[in-house]
């Protein structure tokens, strides 16, 4: 079990609706002038990663 | 002589969002923020930004794709994300960017700030004073069904009385259905009513919200700094939909992730 999976449930739900902000909300620029924006594509990548964590912690939790 | 105005070999500038002329820099004392050195306070003419210098290393496109990949990798880069805009947000508003806005230098910030100035500065004067509240509300089946008054089936049901009971279910589902979109709009129209803006964001469905409940309201509210008004209202929903199974669930204060524009024009 890795450390990030030892925190309680109700942590990794706040940092889902962290992600789901941070990655779904907030101004969003693009121009030659920015290094890289990270597409949709990559957004949905990344929140995928995490929604299948918290779905691996909510089994480990029901199952005792 | 190289351009000191050239970026850094090998680094960018990060940059979380955007806050007025008059922040006071000490509100980021402690933040650790991402990169090595500290969080730095670009100031243009009408505004600033908040930035830090960061390796191509971790946040060039290829690694960013592949760190975006990496469940530990997001959640450190979002919670420092927040952690700088939330210390920013205790001092002056914020104007919070997207995860991962990088830029190629310091006078790629400064040319940001000089071609949207004027929006950021009229932007942050109406959000001065206001936070982002989060509510959510989810509905318990079992209790719904309860206070709905459907009965346990019989152990051995006859064949009319499984034809009844399979009727009921169905009308049972469909009130559910119902009572959920009335919950869900009733309990954001009270909300909003108490707040400056307000936002229906779609309910997660289950596997998002990581909830076996299912989710009838996702709101988010923009709210003055202090505001026990919405908290109280929250109370008084829970007192009035709490008997049919549902529950309330209050976050923040965000920056006002929900109430800043996706694209801001240049001005």
């Amino acid at each position: 079990m890795t450390e990030s999976l030892d925190r309680p449930l109700e942590q990794q739900i706040t940092l889902l609706e962290l992600v789901d902000r941070v990655l779904n909300k907030g101004v969003v620029l693009s121009g030659d002038i920015m290094l890289s924006v990270a597409d949709v594509d990559l957004v949905y990548v990344g929140l995928r990663v995490l929604l299948a964590s918290v779905g691996t912690l909510e089994r480990l939790h029901e199952e005792p | 002589m190289s351009d000191p105005r050239a970026p850094l070999p090998g680094t960018a500038y990060y940059t979380y969002g955007v806050v007025p002329l008059d922040f006071s820099s000490a509100a980021l004392d402690g933040a650790q923020g991402l990169g090595e050195r500290p969080v730095e306070i670009v100031t243009g003419e009408k505004a600033a930004a908040l930035t830090s210098v960061v390796s191509l290393d971790e946040f060039g496109e290829e690694p960013l794709r592949a760190n975006l990949n990496d469940r530990d990798w997001l959640e450190r880069a979002a919670r420092a994300h927040e952690e700088v805009l939330e210390r920013a947000l205790a001092d002056a508003p914020v104007i919070p960017f997207r995860l991962c806005t990088v830029y190629r230098g310091r006078e790629q910030v400064l040319e940001l700030l000089s071609e949207r100035g004027a929006t950021f500065a009229e932007l942050l004067d109406r959000l001065r004073g206001t936070v982002e509240l989060g509510v959510k509300a989810y509905l318990d089946r079992a209790r719904f069904l309860e206070a709905a008054g459907a009965a346990p089936a019989p152990a051995s049901p006859s064949g009319r009385e499984y034809m009844l009971r399979r009727q009921r279910e169905r009308t049972l589902d469909e009130e559910r259905e119902q009572f959920k979109a009335e919950c869900g709009r009733s309990s954001h129209e009270r909300l909003a009513a108490v707040a400056l803006a307000a936002q229906a964001n779609p309910p997660q469905p289950p596997e998002v919200s990581g909830r076996t409940d299912e989710m009838l309201l996702n709101g988010a509210y923009l709210v003055e700094a202090a505001h026990g008004a919405l908290a109280d209202a929250v109370a008084e929903l829970e007192q009035t939909y709490g008997p049919r199974g549902v529950s309330y669930e209050l976050t923040g204060p965000w920056p006002p992730y929900n109430f800043v524009p996706r694209e801001l024009a240049e001005t």
